[in-house]
């Protein structure tokens, strides 16, 4: 299988599906799904093959590379997968929507868009993919109107602002070595001083920043993926946000390489130390702030932010256990928290659209799968043992405390403890306590919708339980960026400080699980409280509903809501502001009165004149 | 390709010159005959302008052709230079005039629908003819025409707003002219000659004071039709109560032609490379005003406009650099902008037909009224701010490269200014991109496209933003041999003078 083939498959496949969607939405449908599943097995045919290909000349003669190896395909493999996931997921979502071809279209865009941006094997053909994945992410978003327009134009401004800066470093990169190639850059660039070092990190820095929202570069993700269509929310906050990670990954590891990249700066001021507070940074306050929301999809935002912070925090060490923790919760962060999304967007299907967590409650029964899925991706969220964030979180807090960084594993401490509380909110405001009376008949969610939320709630147990499957690949990893290769077991890895073995936990876990289950067995039988009787857990409580989760942690809130405004957010709005000022005076510049214009043409002349008299250039 | 040779032997490049301005003469004579067949007849016209000047464009890249008017040897009498940089501006002139002209069949309804063609024949005429001449009298004598056609073009509805700012663009252009003018004058009385070539040629052996006024005059004069800041006032009111046709030659093809002018004259005429440093500071400023100006706008036309000078400023921005490479970047900007903002002003046109109004915020929903339409103007909008796979990529590329490959801080920072103009650009476009397809509208939502004649040329132009944005090799030749051209003033002298 080619690579070439796998482009076009991507491509063609989008713009197919348009067409088709004229002639008949459900060969549209079956045509999209198809697409993406074709691309996940084109993908999975790829494995384990490396290979380098030139496929177009024709821009500037510049060759357009498209290669494989074992950093692009961990990545496409995951974002194919999701990406399959979040079709079939679509199809019953969108089914009463309108605009739904081009609702797919931009879907399999932005796949095909993110597929390209990791098999490129030169920057230039990187950044049009990446391009093309700002601008169709940023039509998606607006997809929804309303609201939905502001987060689009935040995004796309903040989009806009990393691409320039890729812009800039690329075409510096060009013109200092004659090549974007990133395999001969690799070669090249880690001989050059230390302050173009800094300069490419840093420009580099910023694109990926901000598409992996590092504070203080966030404040797009928030809104965008809050109003963005829920399928797509999955998209975007499981793969689309991590190409950053990715981006990452390439300009401090490949192209400038580890053994550079880590020696820059002096004492506390170096490259990876900033990066990694910075990571400490974007893990605690989003996911406090995460805490003070009331939109369910907000909350998950916020916390997608603060789990950014934790790859962030393991690729920056650049420790072989280190990048396998960081590489490692990129995966299972787009697990879980697409997961999650699924379970809000099944929800907001049958509730019509709500995501308001004050007014949802006790629909465990009536959407059990969706409840399965939330619970699981809360799980993994938190990294509860078994689950998959577990095992990656362990690997940062091993690389934190074996580098000695007591603090930022203080910090990283401190955003678990955060998502403890604001997750289990979540949970408790959508699936437990009381039903609202209008969610009395409310169904489960449709086949369509089940089907991805329960594969991914499989895969979060599966990672949870045997993670030396992807830690087998993330291991290849490893060793192709030039770390050493760790000790990878099927249910365990082996570190400095100790040996992680999921088996062992396994099964204390289930043998405790049985005891427990056999005490309750041989205890008292419970009385079954019904559903409307929950509150007071079958005693008697006043009529009507009594939904004791609004202004849940409340106290809490009043004393910290003052400290958790997003500053940066609030700082932003007003560069806008100012800048919106500034341009509604230079326009005062063209006066509409015609003597002032020719005034203009004399100064010109006068000013020119002035220009050689004083310093006679010509 | 040996036929192709064969064939465009025997072209005379005059014809480029010659063809339209007879027919511009002869639409009142065959009025006569039929009112309706008037229409058609500037599509004749840059049809074969089109055709000519392709047929020309192999031959010239070998060598530059020089027509001698009247047989006269320069520097007497006239010659028309046809270098690379000529032909190259021709085949715009010919392909936009050729495209703008299928769209008027049915935008143009109303009014002296005779006079407009008259005019707009001559406007493209002027165009060419400045941009083939290789006489600096027959340089202003061609400007005129088209500058003067462009006046009366822009009050072609006859309303207050059009007449108002026809005189406004009347009384600075002709500011504009006389200076250009007197600029001639004076190195006509110094050197006594007005042949391009001859004058770039005696110069390089006079002293600095004595040329540096004709050039300020000259140069004033030719920047009000180009467009660079401050001379550029004139521009939002024109190009915004112009019939769109009309806006799309004036932004795509008028200031280009007389950026195109500026050029020529700093370049080949003075050879003043110590004084672009100052053009490129100007650049930058003229981009930023531009596209700070465009950000508040509520009427699309007028942000339009305001874009236009931004991409000016980016032209001019490039172009001063005063490298191969960046002249030729700013080339290909001049192609990209053509082609981007002629494709926003017809689809811009239609939309406001059929909204009757220039509001934004009326544009709310089009998208589904028509689509076509709105999907050619997202085209054009994505392609200039610079987004892949658009033209208006590569040609930034070139530009920021090019600017990038200059050594120094300098330059970084003019690139990061020239950046935060894209940053605003992409603000302002997108939110009418918004608007277009995400905002709900009311009312009549009975979807009713752009007649055929409009989408055809939509159709085009978009096909060639997104042919040459993936397939930048296409033009790149011309746009390098354009560059050495402009850049190398030496041979432009050897090749006329011999």
């Amino acid at each position: 299988m080619s690579l070439e083939l796998l482009i076009i498959v991507a491509f063609g496949g989008a713009f197919l599906t348009y067409f088709l969607g004229k002639i008949s939405s459900k060969l549209r449908n079956s045509f999209a799904v198809l697409n993406a599943l074709a691309l996940v097995v084109i993908i999975a045919c790829l494995y384990g093959q490396t290979m380098e290909k030139s496929f177009y000349f024709g821009f500037f003669s510049l060759p357009l590379i498209l290669r494989n190896n074992v950093l692009s395909w961990f990545f496409a493999i995951a974002i194919s997968v999701l990406g399959a996931l979040s079709v079939i997921f679509s199809l019953s979502y969108m089914r009463n929507r309108e605009r739904t071809d081009f609702y797919y279209l931009m879907m399999l865009l932005v796949n095909a868009a993110m597929l390209g941006i990791v098999f490129s094997g030169d920057l230039i053909s990187f950044f049009i993919f990446w391009e093309i994945m700002s601008w169709s992410t940023c039509i998606l978003i607006s997809y929804n109107r309303g609201p939905a327009l502001a987060a689009g134009m935040k995004y796309i401004i903040m989009s806009i602002i990393g691409s320039m800066a890729m812009l800039v470093g690329m075409l510096s990169l060009y013109t200092t070595y004659g090549t974007l190639n990133i395999a001969t850059l690799s070669t090249l660039v880690a001989s050059s001083s230390h302050g173009y070092l800094l300069f490419l990190l840093i420009i580099f820095g910023i694109t990926f920043g901000i598409k992996n929202a590092v504070m203080p570069l966030h404040t797009w993700l928030p809104d965008a993926y809050a109003e963005a269509p829920s399928p797509f929310t999955a998209v975007l906050s499981g793969m689309l946000t991590r190409m950053g990670i990715y981006g990452f990954l390439l300009i401090m590891y490949v192209i400038v390489g580890a053994g550079a990249t880590l020696h820059l700066g002096h004492g506390f001021f170096t490259f990876n130390n900033i990066l990694a507070w910075l990571g400490a940074i974007t893990i605690v306050i989003p996911t406090f702030i995460a805490m003070l929301q009331n939109d369910a999809k907000k909350l998950l935002a916020w916390h997608g932010i603060g789990q950014g912070g934790y790859m962030i925090l393991g690729i920056a060490f650049g420790t072989s256990l280190g990048m396998a923790g960081g590489i490692f919760h990129t995966l299972n962060h787009a697990i879980y928290i697409s997961l999650l999304f699924m379970s809000v967007a099944a929800i907001q299907y049958r509730t019509g659209g709500v995501r308001d967590l004050n007014s949802l409650g006790g629909l465990i029964k009536k959407m059990p799968i969706a409840f399965i899925g939330g619970l699981l991706g809360i799980c993994g969220l938190i990294g509860i043992p078994l689950t998959n964030g577990f095992v990656s979180k362990w690997l940062i807090y091993k690389t934190l405390i074996l580098n000695g960084a007591p603090f930022l594993a203080f910090a990283a401490l401190i955003g678990t403890w955060g998502t403890i509380l604001s997750v289990y909110k979540f949970l408790h405001n959508i699936f437990l306590g009381q039903l609202p009376e209008k969610y009395k008949n409310i169904q489960k969610s449709p086949f369509s919708m089940r089907l991805p939320i329960i594969v991914l709630s499989f895969a979060i147990l599966l990672f949870g339980i045997l993670p030396g499957i992807p830690l087998k690949v993330i291991n290849a990893i490893d060793v192709s960026l030039g770390f050493k290769s760790l000790n990878v077991t099927l249910w365990g890895i082996a570190s400095d400080s100790g040996t992680l073995n999921t088996i062992n936990i396994f099964a204390v876990v289930l043998v405790f699980g049985v005891i427990i289950w056999l005490l309750f067995k041989a205890g008292r039988k419970a009385p079954k409280v019904d559903q409307y009787d929950n509150y007071a857990a079958g005693a008697a409580i006043p009529k009507g509903k009594y939904h004791y989760t609004v202004d849940y942690y409340n106290p809490f809130y009043r004393m910290a809501t003052p400290y958790l405004k997003d500053f940066v957010d609030v700082f932003y709005m007003k560069i806008a502001k100012w800048t919106q000022n500034l341009c509604n005076t230079v326009r005062r510049i063209y006066t509409g009165y015609v003597g002032n214009y020719v005034m203009y043409i004399v100064l010109f002349m006068a000013f020119l004149i002035l220009i050689q008299l004083k310093w006679s250039v010509f | 390709m040996n036929e192709l040779g064969l064939l465009s032997n025997g072209v005379n490049p005059v014809l480029l010159i010659v063809v339209p301005l007879a027919l511009a003469f002869a639409v009142p004579l065959i009025g006569f005959i039929s009112k309706k067949i008037i229409k058609y007849i500037p599509v004749l016209a840059f049809l074969f302008n089109l055709i000519i000047a392709i047929l020309l464009i192999p031959k010239v890249l070998h060598q530059p052709i020089i027509v001698k008017i009247g047989g006269f040897q320069p520097p007497f009498g006239i010659n028309l230079y046809v270098g690379t940089v000529g032909i190259l501006f021709s085949t715009l002139i010919a392909l936009a005039g050729f495209l703008v002209s299928i769209y008027a069949l049915n935008y143009i309804k109303e009014g002296p629908k005779e006079k407009y063609h008259i005019l707009y024949l001559l406007l493209l005429t002027g165009a060419t003819g400045v941009v083939l001449t290789g006489d600096i009298f027959n340089l202003f004598v061609f400007f005129e025409i088209l500058c003067i056609s462009s006046y009366a073009l822009v009050a072609y509805f006859g309303n207050r707003a059009g007449i108002e700012s026809s005189i406004k663009y009347l009384i600075q252009g002709s500011v504009g002219s006389s200076l250009l003018l007197i600029g001639i004058g004076l190195l006509y009385g110094q050197f006594g000659t007005l042949n391009m070539a001859d004058i770039a040629n005696q110069i390089q052996s006079a002293s600095s004071p004595s040329i540096f006024v004709p050039m300020v005059l000259m140069i004033t004069g030719l920047g009000v039709e180009a467009a660079i800041f401050p001379l550029n006032a004139w521009l939002p009111d024109a190009h915004s109560s112009a019939p769109s046709s009309i806006s799309a030659i004036l932004s795509g093809i008028a200031i280009e032609v007389g950026l195109y002018a500026v050029i020529r004259v700093l370049f080949t005429i003075f050879g003043a490379s110590n004084f672009l440093m100052f053009f490129v500071f100007l650049g930058v400023l003229t981009l930023l005003i531009g596209e700070m100006s465009a950000f508040s706008q509520k009427n699309i036309k007028r942000m339009l406009a305001y874009s236009s000078i931004g991409q000016i400023g980016l032209i001019v921005f490039a172009v001063s650099l005063n490298t191969q490479y960046g002249v030729s970047a700013g080339l290909f900007q001049m192609i990209s902008h053509t082609l981007g903002k002629g494709l926003l002003f017809l689809a811009a046109g239609y939309m406001i037909y059929r909204t009757a109004s220039m509001d934004i915020s009326s544009f709310e929903g089009i998208g589904k009224k028509m689509p076509y339409t709105s999907l050619a103007f997202t085209i054009g909008t994505f392609s200039l701010i610079g987004l892949p796979p658009f033209i208006g990529f590569p040609s930034k590329f070139m530009i920021i490269k090019a600017a990038l490959a200059k050594e120094g801080i300098l330059f970084t920072v003019l690139v990061g200014l020239v950046l935060l103009g894209t940053v605003i650009e992409g603000a302002y476009f997108f939110r009418v991109v918004q608007v277009i397809y995400f905002k709900k509208g009311n009312g009549n939502q009975e979807r009713k496209e752009a007649p055929i004649t409009g989408l055809i040329p939509m159709f085009i132009f978009a096909l060639l933003i997104i042919f040459i944005g993936i397939y930048p090799n296409f033009i790149i030749k011309i746009l390098n041999s354009a560059a050495s051209e402009l850049l190398n003033k030496i041979d432009y002298i050897r090749s006329v003078l011999g």
